[in-house]
């Protein structure tokens, strides 16, 4: 396992795209910053730090396009037969590129916060990490919301992965995996409204995508009508089953 | 000497569609095999299987006695393959793809050593996006040999390769075979697979139809007489009804080509057509080559169908 991980990696590192995406996300976020020191009303400073002046977005985009490559791209390029006629299992191979894809959402959210805390530092340098938001710090809330945001990436990346692992190429799959999360986003508030009138649809997995926001702000649990504990239950077990069903469709998939 | 793969009555179906019938056979440690068949006969099928990537419905397949299967791929540690075309990442160069599977023991002399065999010097450091489809070719070929594998799988190697290349690809696995590697090659290039292959296995439709050295298939199977004849029709009537392998010439029906099953195959021809007073115009001796077996068997199948 370890040497399939490593392999993993090393086509990682070794595609341009994945330099160039982190170059990018920095990028947005000290343009913001610059945006936002060099006119302040334009954008909340709290709430910019708070989503890593921008940079939890993109990285939820470099995600979604490495997910829905990692399964895709074997079979476009050819190079599945590659991986699976060696002394390897099918499960192993699956399992290693999840394990890389999870390393790479982790490395990407320390970079995007450290990007954040520097620039923070630099252009705001009285920030007050500690200042109160409600009955806890904004470091707190700061955290919460990375932990939310980083269980419901894993169950929009468990989607995207499935749709790959049925796709035979990149482009199809990232395609549907940006398709899927603009429309997941957009449906949010359609979603509540529904939830409202037939209450059994509040335990559909679109509903877990607001499991980030509930986090935050647990009085959401009106209109969810789900615990907290309850959501982010739901939401690991989604995620969970996604995969579960990704790898049983690349078991089956002809080579 | 010991065999390093042995396939055993091996059927395979995909659905109601019967590939593979009850096929048998062994490689020899430092033997190179042919494996031999038009398109479609399940030469492809056959490799898939040896190297645990399709299920099979029935048979054993062992490599240096540890099975193999889709939930047994421990033996496969000694294998090295390239089947139907070369998987490339555009993104990586030559050598990042042999670093990549390369195995950590003697890493750097094993993929220098492939690098010089193959003569991939040049380009070896170039992204792969930009390689010809030889180039590419060599690159598959190279990945399947880094390691020094036990036993080699090769579909279709000769593809897209330049005659120098060919040559070089030749001695290479050569060399390697007589260092003790296996090799279980299929190509249409037939010509090629004779310079190279120590046995020969045809394939027709999912069966064997014919294992077979090619040292003999050459100097006996391999011969056969095209014989004219005052009556040629009456001729071919007589040699099928007496037993004989008459082969059919589809542009020519009458055409009498007579294999030589055995050193008195012709002896009895000869004396069938004197006794039936036909007289005998022509015998030409045609020694025949892997291709012209390989067409006689198809062709020779095709008739007792």
């Amino acid at each position: 396992m370890g040497t399939l991980i490593k392999q993993e990696i090393y086509k990682l590192t070794h595609k341009k795209g994945t330099w160039f995406a982190i170059g990018l996300m920095i990028l947005v976020q000290v343009a913001f910053a610059l945006m936002q020191h060099s006119n302040p009303k334009l954008y909340g400073l709290e709430s910019l730090v708070n989503n890593d002046y921008l940079g939890g977005g993109i990285y939820l985009f470099i995600m979604i396009a490495s997910a829905a490559s990692i399964i895709a791209m074997e079979f476009q390029y050819g190079t599945i037969k590659q991986l699976l006629y060696r002394q390897y299992y099918r499960s192993q191979i699956f399992i290693s590129k999840l394990i890389v894809l999870f390393m790479q959402l982790v490395v990407l959210q320390v970079i995007a916060s450290l990007v954040s805390f520097m620039l923070t530092a630099i252009f705001s340098p009285n920030f007050d990490w500690m200042q109160k938001v409600g009955s806890n710090t904004f470091l707190h809330q700061y955290l919460v919301g990375i932990l939310g945001n980083g269980l419901v990436n894993c169950l929009l990346l468990s989607v995207v992965i499935l749709i790959a692992t049925l796709l035979k190429t990149n482009a199809a799959a990232i395609t549907s995996g940006f398709i899927g999360y603009f429309v997941s986003m957009a449906a949010s508030g359609i979603i509540l409204v529904l939830i409202n009138k037939w209450h059994w649809l509040r335990f559909n997995p679109f509903t877990m995508l607001m499991t980030s926001s509930q986090l935050l702000t647990p009085s959401m649990s009106k209109v969810t009508l789900m615990s907290t504990p309850l959501m982010v239950s739901l939401t690991i077990g989604y995620a969970v089953l996604f995969t579960v069903i990704a790898y049983l469709s690349f078991r089956k998939r002809h080579v | 000497m010991s065999n390093l793969l042995s396939v055993q009555q091996l059927d395979i179906a995909f659905g109601k569609h019967q590939v593979l019938h009850q096929v048998s056979f062994d490689v020899a440690a430092g033997h190179i095999v042919a494996l031999v068949g038009p398109n479609g006969a399940g030469k492809s099928t056959i490799m898939k299987a040896v190297l645990g990537l399709i299920s099979i419905d029935h048979g054993h397949l062992t490599i240096d006695s540890h099975p193999v299967s889709m939930t047994s791929h421990e033996a496969l540690k000694q294998v090295g393959a390239l089947i139907e075309y070369p998987g490339i990442y555009p993104f990586l160069t030559g050598r990042q793809h042999l670093e990549l599977f390369a195995d950590k023991e003697n890493r750097e002399a094993n993929i220098e050593q492939v690098i010089k065999a193959l003569h991939m010097t040049d380009y070896i450091d170039h992204k792969a996006k930009l390689y010809s489809l030889g180039m590419k070719q060599k690159l598959g070929i190279a990945q399947a040999l880094v390691d020094r594998p036990k036993l080699v799988i090769l579909d279709e190697p000769m593809n897209g390769l330049d005659p120098e290349a060919v040559k070089q690809l030749r001695d290479y696995i050569r060399q390697l075979a007589s260092e003790g590697t296996s090799f279980l090659i299929s190509s249409h290039i037939l010509s090629e697979l004779e310079k190279l292959a120590d046995d020969v296995l045809f394939l027709d439709q999912g069966h064997i139809i014919r294992q077979t050295s090619m040292a003999e298939l050459v100097t006996s199977g391999g011969t056969s007489y095209h014989i004219t004849t005052a009556d040629d029709a009456d001729a071919k009537s007589r040699l099928i009804a007496l037993g004989l392998p008459v082969l059919t010439d589809d542009t020519d029906p009458e055409k009498i080509i007579l294999l030589q099953k055995t050193p008195q195959t012709l002896n009895q021809a000869l004396h069938t057509l004197l006794t039936a007073n036909i007289e005998i115009v022509d015998i030409v001796k045609v020694q025949h080559d892997l291709e012209e077996s390989f067409l006689d068997m198809v062709n020779h199948q095709q008739e007792v169908k």
